[in-house]
């Protein structure tokens, strides 16, 4: 698969303080500080953190609130940068310690794709882990970083040593996708303490337990059926492992760590190369001249990675992270964060300007639930406010994958009302229970 | 420069209730040409009056309520379609105008337009025309399937929808593989309707034994046989108006329950109500009566069948759980699920 990476060095970097879930940074550098590639900027103060990093040379110009790709503005360090390439010492860590581990997590500011810092999610606070996953379901493999298949392969499979000797875990898994031949051949046939691998398919009611069982190793490698929707954790959990991760709950209170092939390959590298997490892949879709995975240094704003591409016709649509779950920007001055994943370009045509229908009971929505609700009753109850009535029926188990309002004949905003009585439920009830994916508040769309 | 927002999904299917409804036109086309081609010019004028009346009175109404006018989605010529073939073709030509007035004004709108409504509109339509003008809407015969060839052409049809078993067939099969049509309710409905006579002719054999005063077991056991036998009545059930209802109009989705089992529920009360009118009475009316009846029903069956919790076990997963149980280890040959 073709990649690479994004030559063009901007003119302006826009580095939010604030890249996951969590409390924002302290400024390190104030305005008309110089910086180098890879000198850190922003140091958490909280658990609920991770340190972000320069990822060009340059002068500090402003340190203020910016557009962020969720749609809120984030107290972010603007960077004009010069020509240099110059980068701070990376110094590489020979055998790491758990604690170390951990440590150069914070350091290296590595952060999921779907928000939480990493050692959030390797060590909790007053939980134990013993079993890691790294999600490589829904990132195509390479990921503009390998040269070759193999070389990902184990790469992959030494982040996951580390990541389980980070969290004190005994087993760990690669969960790769069904249809993904490139990754599972590149998996297939590796050795892995003696054993050679082999791809597992998570078949019937087979899960994880039965192989580490069978092929009678701590680490084994399985694939699934794609399912969509990058923040789906306690569905991607009970899928894999076969443990029901309780409402309210994240995987980690059942045991279980959901690391992604970003973070993981993040680790390995700051661990073998010293080197702190300010470059991600990220994909690019629509009409576009380029390839489909391109490096590029975090805080590029879209429109410098839209200008290197030569986008085909007007663009009426600028998607961060994906059509059917992602957020449409107001403007392309958003930075690429590390919770960036994709950037999709919709022409003037594309754009979606249907008018929402009678609902004709078709049952679409029912059939594509893949937590079984009834989406047609709950948009209903929702568009007239009965939000107790949504809370009877389990609102909030919805996922939010939206295929429901992708299915509807009728074009009714389906997952926009759900969203809305989810919210409307967690600001009415103290002990209800915080949305999975949330980046939709009421009352604040897209402004501050 | 601007760029449009909007909450996600950015795309959606390109699948629309228009579509929908053109897709039902375009599979019930070959039975209305096979229809005109057996009956003639009364059937063309049949189909055309009661289209153009549905469609006219569609407009006519959302005009005078001064609502959006939608007879661009369809919608409208289905149901004057659908009414059309459902009448016999030696009625006058004003059943199918009063009958297609009646489904739009009375079975659509009165209830509140689309996705609202609790009777199918064909068959409020259908049931009023059929007990007003009796004489009118009887038809001739009541076809029975006495040779293959009259799957093709049925030539003892009493109503449009009768000439062809196998076009209506092959239309609804059709939608259901494009799906347009949900598989749920026209299985089970379908699988009901061919049991239902294959049971009764099981039972009626046990009896037949027990009067004569058998005690073989071997003789009872072999009763089961008669399951496979196929029975006389199911040539009554080969026609196309039972083919009709199964895959026309008891899929029509606001008269059918949401919920997955409320589905399977429906399709097995339409296929029993269906047959015991069927069996008892005659197959071309009772189809009609029994799916009308069962629309009176979906509604319950729906809230009766509400999704539980997600990963709650059902009743089913329960007693197959308890059962797994009871078995000594040894026996067991299932795949350890979890540590």
């Amino acid at each position: 698969m073709e990649s690479k990476r994004l030559k063009k060095i901007p003119e302006q970097v826009v580095i939010p303080l604030k890249q996951h879930r969590g409390t924002v940074c302290k400024s390190l550098v104030k305005k008309g500080d110089q910086v180098l590639i890879g000198q850190k900027i922003g140091e958490s103060v909280s658990y609920n953190s991770s340190d972000v990093h320069s990822s060009v040379c340059g002068e500090v110009v402003a340190i203020e609130d910016a557009p962020n790709p969720d749609g809120n503005k984030v107290l972010s360090v603007i960077i004009k940068t010069t020509d240099s390439q110059e980068t701070v010492a990376f110094v590489p860590k020979q055998n790491p310690s758990s604690e170390e581990l951990i440590a150069i997590m914070r350091d290296a500011g590595i952060v999921e794709h779907y928000g939480a810092p990493t050692h959030t999610v390797i060590r909790p606070e007053g939980k134990k882990i013993d079993l890691v996953l790294i999600n490589a379901t829904a990132s195509e493999w390479i990921g503009g970083k390998y040269a070759t298949p193999r070389e990902y392969a184990t790469q992959m499979l030494d982040a996951l040593k580390l990541l389980i000797k980070a969290s004190g875990a005994a087993k760990g898994a690669i969960i790769l996708r069904k249809d993904d031949k490139e990754s599972i051949e590149a998996f297939e046939g590796v050795q892995v303490n003696g054993k050679t691998l082999k791809v597992a398919p998570l078949l019937g009611t087979r899960r994880l337990g039965h192989y580490f069982k069978d092929q009678g190793s701590n680490i084994i490698v399985a694939s699934q059926e794609r399912i969509y929707g990058k923040n789906i954790l306690s569905f991607f959990t009970h899928n894999v492992t076969g443990r029901k991760v309780p409402v309210g709950c994240n995987p980690t209170d059942v045991g279980v760590a959901v690391c992604g092939v970003k973070s993981a390959k993040a680790l390995y590298d700051a661990v073998h190369e010293g080197k702190p997490y300010y470059e991600t892949v990220i994909t690019l879709e629509g009409d576009v001249d380029c390839p489909n995975f391109m490096l590029v240094r975090i805080g590029t704003p879209f429109r410098d990675i839209i200008e290197e591409c030569n986008f085909n016709g007007e663009i009426g649509k600028i998607v961060a992270n994906g059509v059917i779950t992602g957020v449409a920007q107001y403007t392309d001055e958003v930075p690429v964060t590390k919770g960036t994943t994709r950037i999709t370009l919709l022409t003037k045509e594309q754009v979606l300007r249907d008018e929402s229908l009678a609902c004709i009971h078709c049952a679409r929505c029912v059939d594509a639930c893949p937590v079984s609700l009834l989406p047609t009753r709950l948009a209903v109850l929702a568009n007239q406010g009965r939000f107790d009535e949504c809370r009877q029926m389990h609102i909030q188990f919805c996922i939010e994958c939206g295929r429901c309002s992708f299915a509807c004949p009728s074009k009714i905003h389906i997952l926009q009302l759900i969203r809305y009585a989810k919210s409307a439920i967690e600001n009415a009830y103290e002990d209800a229970i915080p949305k999975e994916s949330s980046n939709l508040k009421v009352g604040c769309c897209g402004g501050e | 420069m601007g760029y449009t927002i909007s909450a996600p999904p950015h795309i959606k299917s390109g699948i629309s209730f228009r579509s929908i409804n053109t897709a039902k036109i375009l599979a019930l086309i070959p039975v209305s040409l096979a229809s005109v081609y057996f009956f003639g010019i009364p059937a063309l004028a049949i189909i055309l009056a009661a289209v153009l009346a549905a469609v006219i009175t569609e407009f006519g109404i959302q005009k005078i309520f001064k609502q959006d006018v939608t007879i661009k989605d369809g919608h409208a010529a289905l149901i004057g379609l659908m009414f059309a073939l459902l009448t016999p073709p030696e009625a006058p030509i004003w059943i199918p105008v009063v009958g297609a007035f009646l489904a739009i004004s009375i079975g659509k709108h009165a209830f509140g337009g689309i996705g609202s409504y609790i009777f199918n509109p064909v068959l409020v339509a259908w049931v009023f025309a059929r007990s007003s003008w009796g004489n009118h809407m009887t038809p001739l015969s009541i076809p029975n399937l006495g040779q293959l060839s009259d799957l093709l052409l049925e030539n003892g049809a009493g109503l449009l929808v009768d000439v062809s078993p196998v076009l209506i067939l092959i239309g609804g099969v059709y939608l259901v593989y494009k799906k347009y049509v949900e598989w749920r309710v026209p299985l089970v409905f379908a699988v009901t309707v061919f049991f239902f006579n294959q049971t009764i002719a099981f039972f009626s054999a046990v009896f037949s034994l027990v009067q004569e005063g058998v005690l073989n077991p071997l003789m009872y056991l072999a009763t089961i046989f008669t399951f496979l036998q196929v029975t006389d009545e199911l040539s009554y059930v080969m026609i196309g108006v039972v083919f009709f209802g199964i895959l026309f109009l008891a899929t029509d989705s606001p008269t059918s329950p949401v919920t997955k089992n409320g589905r399977l529920i429906y399709g097995f009360a339409c296929g029993l109500l269906v047959s015991i009118y069927g069996y008892f009475g005659n197959y071309v009316d009772g189809t009609l009566y029994g799916i009308f009846l069962a629309n009176a029903i979906a509604a319950y069956l729906e809230t009766k069948t509400l999704p539980s919790m997600y990963g709650h076990e059902s009743l089913l997963e329960r007693s197959y759980r308890r059962v797994v149980k009871r078995i000594p280890s040894s026996l067991k040959f299932e795949v350890v699920t979890d540590e």
